[in-house]
């Protein structure tokens, strides 16, 4: 929140005096019991047989005299699962700090779920136990409100694992699915605004699936993300009931199993009366950046969706533009920031004109409770060093058309057998691939708009956030014509131009200096597009903390390659890896067979191109038809 | 449309109208001087109820500045609160800090005034100009002008007795000027 956080001097934890004892204290954001108090940390956790946990650093308040005071404190953190049944067996006598024996309390009385007896605890317990900062550092979480969130905690863990999610949350995403199930279990809205790589879309997920309510939940995305909605859930949450909205002959069924999951997209969300009709339990608006603008059709039929609540998801920082801010709020908490013209008063004149303090600090306060973005900083410790991830774009009506004739005209005309055989399979898998970038690299057009082709408006809204969020991205293609499309239209899109293109058609000194601009110059696009073959290796680009591979080689080696340009041993930054399949397609097929590893052996070995020439007729028309049914 | 510097609420604009009155003779020749000090943040202000504190810098020296506003008797008060309580059930989705603007009509159909007019402050400054407003609490007022049009609830608070100013404390933190040092660790 860079225009209303203050700068802050963290006194180092030796200005302060360490109790010299062990302390435990809850910090909802790691999910995790902090063990502190002590210089010989580890010793003293291990000599109570308490888990050592990961190492890490909290912002906590600590005495210092007589008065109070911010410190940074060396912590050990400890995910819940293991250390409430250590805290639970500690022996009575042990000597340790009563935050310690507070929190053994906490956990004794989960089973209970007896409200009284945590007030009770919350009443007693040392300032030691919750000395958890705010972000400004001007105050401690109170003792209620931590065992609050410590028992929301625990039960949305125990939800996660009573259902069938299939996947391993990382502590950050625990918490952030506690918030969300908190918020909507008291009917409040919220926004989720995590930095673009660190799961927004599986908390989402989460949120869903722990709550089978009768009434069911809507999905709205941007029609390039149907598919990719679709796809994971299927993938996390198998037995969550999905219903595609979307496309001409969409239809919502009388009756919803329990839980059902309906998605759509915002350009159905405009003009459907049937999704306005139906009475939602949770809403989720993902790329909610689609309705910052408060005047678009898409943001007033968002606000006027009738649901429990209303989750708004966006990977852009949304605190400093405040006529968006208002706009997402007025759909998930509506009345939160007052009507349009008294908020313009209140906090975008003051903050923006006069650069108002007392504005800022009073529109922080308001937001506060009902904003979550975490960086990829703040939770650096618990990601992997590179991060893959794949996204499942969706085919315009265009695309499927076109899709569809290529494969009809090949198989048509026959693809003949020997040398000349390979031949034409290769060139019919070329303009399949082609058509899937968009439909004017197939037809040899200048100018790629957007609106054609699903996978290349996911490109650029991805490429929008991450240029936002001030981090830098290398874009692999292996099509010349492509990289060229990409590089004309990013340049008008995210208003930086050049957007330059390394290619191998670029005499080498112009390729050092691409790659000096891109790894010095703080002043140079941060975009870099890359063919796949000029770029293989030798190419030094790790300021990149994104990849994106927009076409695929089929060869996850020359992949991988390429993807560790960016990548160095040792790194500190987590780069993530998007990679980018159009769902239904050949691209989908081929991905998946090199997942699970079945189908043509051959496909994974190495050239799958090759491969494919050898199928017969049958196999071939199997792995290249349009299969949007997988999606639907 | 952007809103005006000073008064974008009528709340603000209360206030604005003490000291750019109508009724004055020709333009006050301090008032384009007291505006810039508000404009450029030369004024640190504290309120109260009842009062209001400010440390104005101007031409290199810091003027202390105490304004005294006499509180509503209890009659006014209490016929206020019931205004407040009906205009803010006819405004749902009021954010916090807000005042409907149909509440500021009600009380001046009811006769009460939330402004002060200068001639009913009584205001000090340590400056020695004699002449009285002198810029420093024109500039203090234009400031309060800020802060109430941010916040109109605020322009109520100020002549409300002190019970009523309880402000809703936020339960769910503790500031660390309220933490005992000495129990901080509880043994």
């Amino acid at each position: 929140m860079s225009f209303l956080s203050k700068e802050l001097v963290l006194p180092g934890a030796s200005a302060t005096e360490l109790p010299g004892r062990l302390q435990a204290t809850f910090v909802p954001a790691d999910d995790a019991i902090a063990w502190w108090g002590l210089p010989e940390l580890e010793e003293a956790v291990r000599e109570h047989a308490l888990p050592e946990g990961r190492p890490g650093t909290c912002r906590f308040a600590l005495p210092q005299q007589d008065r109070v005071v911010l410190a940074s404190v060396a912590v050990r953190l400890a995910d819940l699962d293991a250390a409430l049944p250590a805290l639970l067996a500690l022996d009575r006598r042990a000597d340790v700090g009563a935050s310690v024996r507070a929190w053994r309390d906490a956990a004794a009385l989960l089973d209970g779920d007896d409200d009284e007896a945590f007030e009770e605890l919350g009443a007693r317990m040392p300032a030691a136990a919750h000395a958890v900062l705010n972000n400004e550092g001007t105050a401690i979480t109170a003792a209620p409100a931590l065992l609050t969130q410590f028992r929301q905690g625990m039960s949305t863990r125990a939800a996660i694992s009573s259902t069938t999610i299939k996947a391993e949350l990382r502590p950050y995403q625990v918490h952030g699915v506690a918030w969300l199930s908190a918020r909507a279990g008291r009917g409040y809205g919220g926004v989720l605004a995590d930095e673009m790589g660190l799961g927004k879309t599986l908390q989402a997920i989460c949120l869903l699936a722990t709550r089978r309510s009768a009434v069911p939940h809507l999905v709205v995305c941007p029609t390039s993300l149907i598919g990719n909605w679709q796809r994971e859930l299927a993938r996390f949450s198998p037995t969550t009931p999905v219903i595609k909205h979307h496309g001409a002959g969409r239809e919502l069924p009388e009756s919803f199993a329990p839980g059902t999951v309906v998605v759509t997209s915002y350009s159905v969300l405009r003009k459907d009366e049937p999704l306005v009709g139906t009475g939602w339990d949770v809403v989720v608006f993902d790329e909610a950046q689609q309705i910052k603008n408060p005047e678009a059709q898409a943001s007033r039929a968002a606000a006027t969706l009738s649901a429990t609540v209303r989750i708004a998801m966006t990977g852009t920082p949304v605190e400093n533009r405040l006529e968006e801010l208002w706009s997402l709020f007025n759909v998930t908490n509506p009345g939160l920031l007052g009507n349009r013209a008294r908020f313009r008063q209140r906090f975008v004149a003051p903050i923006e004109q006069r650069r108002s303090a007392t504005a800022a600090a009073a529109l922080n306060s308001m937001v506060k409770p009902h904003l979550l973005r975490r960086t990829k900083a703040e939770v650096a410790a618990e990601l992997p060093p590179k991060q893959y991830s794949t996204i499942i774009c969706t085919l315009t009506d265009e695309q499927v058309r076109l899709y569809r004739e290529a494969v009809d005209r090949a198989f048509s005309e026959g693809l003949g057998g020997g040398i000349g055989r390979s031949g034409r399979v290769l060139a019919l898998l070329t303009s399949l691939k082609q058509i899937c970038n968009h439909p004017a690299q197939f037809l040899g057009s200048d100018l790629a708009e957007t609106g054609r082709s699903g996978k290349f408006d996911r490109a650029t809204e991805m490429l929008a956030e991450i240029v936002d969020e001030n981090d830098r991205a290398l874009v692999f293609t292996q099509y010349r014509a492509m990289g060229e499309l990409l590089s004309s239209h990013l340049a008008d899109a995210l208003g930086i131009r050049p957007i330059p293109f390394l290619h191998g058609g670029l005499s080498s000194e112009r390729r050092d200096q691409l790659v000096h601009a891109f790894q010095e110059d703080d002043e140079a696009p941060p975009i870099l597009l890359l063919s796949l073959r000029a770029a293989g290796f030798g190419l030094n680009l790790t300021r990149a903390t994104h990849v994106m591979h927009y076409d695929r080689w089929w060869n996850p080696a020359v992949e991988e390659q390429a993807t560790d340009r960016a990548h160095r041993i040792g790194q500190q930054r987590t780069l993530n890896v998007h990679t980018l399949v159009t769902g239904g397609t050949v691209e989908d097929r081929i991905a998946q067979m090199h997942d699970t590893k079945r189908g043509f052996a051959d496909i994974f070995s190495g050239d799958t191109e090759a491969a494919l020439a050898k199928l017969s007729d049958e196999d071939l028309h199997a792995v290249l038809d349009l299969d949007l049914d997988t999606l639907a | 449309m952007i809103p005006p510097e000073f008064g974008c609420t009528p709340w603000g604009r209360a206030w604005v109208r003490t000291v750019e009155s109508t009724t004055a003779v020709g333009p006050n020749p301090m008032l384009p001087k007291a505006r810039s000090l508000a404009r450029n943040h030369a004024v640190t202000l504290s309120t109260g109820t009842g009062r209001l504190y400010a440390d104005v810098s101007a031409s290199d020296a810091v003027q202390r500045v105490r304004i005294d506003l006499p509180r509503w008797p209890a009659r006014t008060q209490a016929e206020t609160e019931r205004l407040i309580a009906k205009a803010t059930a006819d405004a749902p989705g009021l954010a916090v800090g807000d005042l409907p603007d149909t509440l500021e009509a009600d009380l001046a159909r009811h006769n009460i005034s939330f402004a002060v007019g200068l001639d009913e402050q009584v205001a000090a400054c340590d400056c020695r100009t004699r002449r009285r407003p002198c810029v420093h609490i024109l500039a203090t007022i234009y400031t309060l002008v800020q802060l109430i049009d941010e916040r109109p609830a605020l322009a109520i608070e100020l002549r409300s007795s002190d019970t009523k100013l309880a402000s809703l404390a936020d339960l769910d933190w503790v500031e660390l000027t309220e933490i005992d040092a000495a129990s901080f660790y509880g043994d």
